[in-house]
């Protein structure tokens, strides 16, 4: 009967001591979780506040960032989108940090390989960002200056070249976050490539009769100097 | 029939004859090809309930020359918004309708506001405003429209003339604005009648002859909610949010146009729409809160153009505007008369003692706050502001309609 009972409790005491060593790090995944939450959630009140007073709102109407995100069909303030965006980043840390202090192998590999990221997906952001404004500016100086030189297509133009800087800044970002970069850049060099070809071949064939004429003038010219220098 | 009198410095288009439907609705197709009309229809859901806006739907589904109806629906939820969409289904061409209580419009006016332009409050002006820059965002339309939708005695030939003037291009006006006799067994349209004419006239007595006023008293009826404009107008006229709207834009138009590309046209021999209560004794309420704005509207514009104005000028104003109304008053009497109308001129004249009490109160706040412009900023200022915020609004206005 005692052996019966000592099967029984053998594991359960086997379970309990395992707990007993377990509680600690859930204890610590918890207070970290939840220290992660407040810390996230003061983070963001700061972050909304600062955006706020320099006006990030105003700065994002202009710039052009609002009208991507209506775009997108999201419709808060960039402000808030912003605040949001820094409030889950945080709260995956937090996450990722607490999980780790579970101490699992597999859980481990995991938060290493999201910390190795990081860099990556805000090099990547900061890449869309600052690409989408220069390529705003750029496209609006195109337009400028094809509107000043009376060029019949201006917008097309401008559009085109905004298009272009919209793809090589994607194709940047892409590459960037390590998405199947093999693709990327080859899908990427086949497409700018294949429309500078286009680009080339176009003024080529229409500036066959220009550049005939000038060949012609420059011939003739010389022609002349050589009448001249027999005289 | 009226007659063919050519009242002012505006062109006036009368109903001489019997204009045929067909005729004007063929010619409308034909010029709309290559100047696309859009029609703005600013609505409360409480119209989609009421006699006229079933009506102004069954009319506005056989006219064939418009290019799209954008309705701004207020005073809306999201579900009478949805039921809106659906009573405006039998319209077969493009129809979006803005829903003004929506998420994603009061965001576009959070983004204006923060950037620090003033949208206005709520009301016919911004939705007017509003619809206009909508227009203008999606460029499909050279001409835009403008009626209310609380007309009971709506017919298509109202619309057909309201366009024709500004879509055909031989003609060569840019704003076009409707006039109407408002009778029924009796007059109606007392601010127009006893309040606007009699005002502008003796405005003229006191400052002398003015171009503004001579352009304001060139309209039969300067408070008709109805015109076309070429769509570059919307562009650059600020629009009133206030009662002021009407006024304000015609100021709008004198400012930025000749009067010789502006005229008025006979829209309907008869018509009908909700009346406003006086409310004399409140004057923000009612026909006086209109009153009031108005005239603010008046000595702001003339103010903008040069005139003067002083407490003086405002005390002999109250006197000679009561003299003119009182004789305005003498005048309809032997209209009603002859054509066998009511008329109570008891009412008339406590009407006309109400307006003078509103001119007073216009002319206090004119002269405490000579630069409060209730005037909501053009579509061109608004782009060199925010860039990007024409998109934002078709981008609202396209998913709310998805």
């Amino acid at each position: 009967m005692d052996d019966f009972l000592q099967l029984i409790l053998e594991p359960m005491k086997e379970v309990f001591s395992k707990f007993k060593e377990f509680a600690p790090n859930i204890l610590a995944t918890m207070t970290i979780l939840l220290v992660g939450i407040l810390f996230a959630r003061i983070m963001k009140a700061v972050l909304l506040r600062f955006l706020r007073a320099i006006k990030f709102d105003s700065w994002s109407d202009r710039m052009g960032l609002t009208v991507v995100m209506r775009k997108g069909d999201l419709w808060a303030k960039p402000s808030v989108a912003v605040g949001s965006i820094v409030f889950w980043l945080l709260l995956i840390i937090s996450l990722l940090t607490g999980l780790s202090a579970l101490k699992i192998h597999a859980i481990d590999n995991l938060v290493a390989q999201f910390f190795l990221y990081l860099p990556r997906a805000f090099s990547a952001v900061l890449i869309l960002v600052f690409g989408y404004i220069i390529a705003g500016f750029i496209g609006r100086a195109v337009l400028i200056t094809a509107v000043n030189s009376g060029y019949h297509y201006a917008k097309l133009l401008a559009e085109a070249v905004r298009l272009l800087l919209t793809v090589l800044i994607l194709a940047m970002a892409l590459e960037q976050l390590q998405v199947a970069p093999g693709i990327v850049v080859a899908a990427f060099s086949i497409i700018f490539g294949g429309i500078v070809l286009a680009l080339a071949v176009s003024f080529g064939v229409g500036g066959i009769d220009a550049a005939r004429r000038m060949i012609e003038k420059e011939e003739e010219r010389k022609e002349v100097k050589k009448d001249i220098e027999h005289m | 029939m009226g007659d063919f009198y050519q009242t002012g410095v505006i062109t006036t288009l009368h109903n001489l004859g019997k204009p045929s439907l067909e005729r004007l609705e063929t010619e409308l197709r034909h010029y709309s090809s290559a100047r696309p009309v859009a029609l703005v229809l600013p609505a409360l859901y409480s119209e989609f309930e009421g006699p006229a806006m079933p009506k102004i739907i069954e009319e506005l589904s056989k006219v064939k020359y418009l290019q799209q109806i954008v309705l701004v629906l207020g005073k809306a939820s999201d579900k009478e918004f949805k039921k809106a969409r659906e009573l405006m289904s039998p319209v077969p061409y493009e129809v979006k309708i803005i829903h003004n209580e929506g998420k994603r419009i009061h965001e576009i006016y959070d983004t204006v506001r923060r950037n620090g332009l003033d949208p206005g409050q709520d009301g016919k002006g911004r939705s007017a405003w509003l619809a206009y820059g909508y227009v203008i965002a999606e460029g499909k339309a050279d001409v835009i429209a403008l009626h209310d939708c609380d007309i009971v005695t709506y017919s298509r030939e109202l619309l057909a003339r309201l366009c024709y003037p500004v879509v055909n291009p031989n003609l060569d006006f840019v704003f076009c604005k409707g006039f109407y006799s408002r009778v029924t067994d009796r007059m109606h349209g007392r601010v127009t009648r006893l309040l606007v004419t009699p005002l502008v006239r003796s405005i003229q007595i006191l400052q002398g002859e003015h171009r503004f006023l001579k352009f304001l008293d060139s309209f039969r009826y300067p408070l008709a909610g109805e015109f076309c404009m070429i769509t570059d107008m919307a562009r650059v006229n600020r629009i009133p949010w206030d009662w002021g709207l009407e006024v304000g834009s015609l100021a709008e138009v004198y400012r930025n146009y000749s009067p010789r590309r502006v005229c008025q046209v006979d829209i309907a021999a008869t018509y009908e729409h909700k009346h406003q209560a006086l409310s004399a004794d409140d004057p923000e309420k009612g026909l006086m809160k209109m009153t009031v704005d108005i005239c603010k509207s008046i000595f702001r514009t003339l103010a903008s153009e040069g005139a003067a104005f002083s407490d003086g000028f405002f005390k002999s104003l109250a006197v000679t505007y009561l003299r003119n109304a009182e004789d305005t008053i003498m005048k309809y009497e032997a209209d009603a008369a002859i054509n066998g109308l009511i008329f109570d001129r008891h009412e008339e004249a406590k009407a006309v003692e109400a307006f003078t009490r509103a001119i007073g109160v216009a002319a206090k706040a004119f002269m405490d706050d000579p630069m409060g412009t209730p005037l909501i900023p053009n579509w061109s200022r608004v782009t060199s502001a925010i860039p990007g915020i024409l998109d934002m609004l078709k981008k609202a206005v396209d998913e709310d309609n998805r």
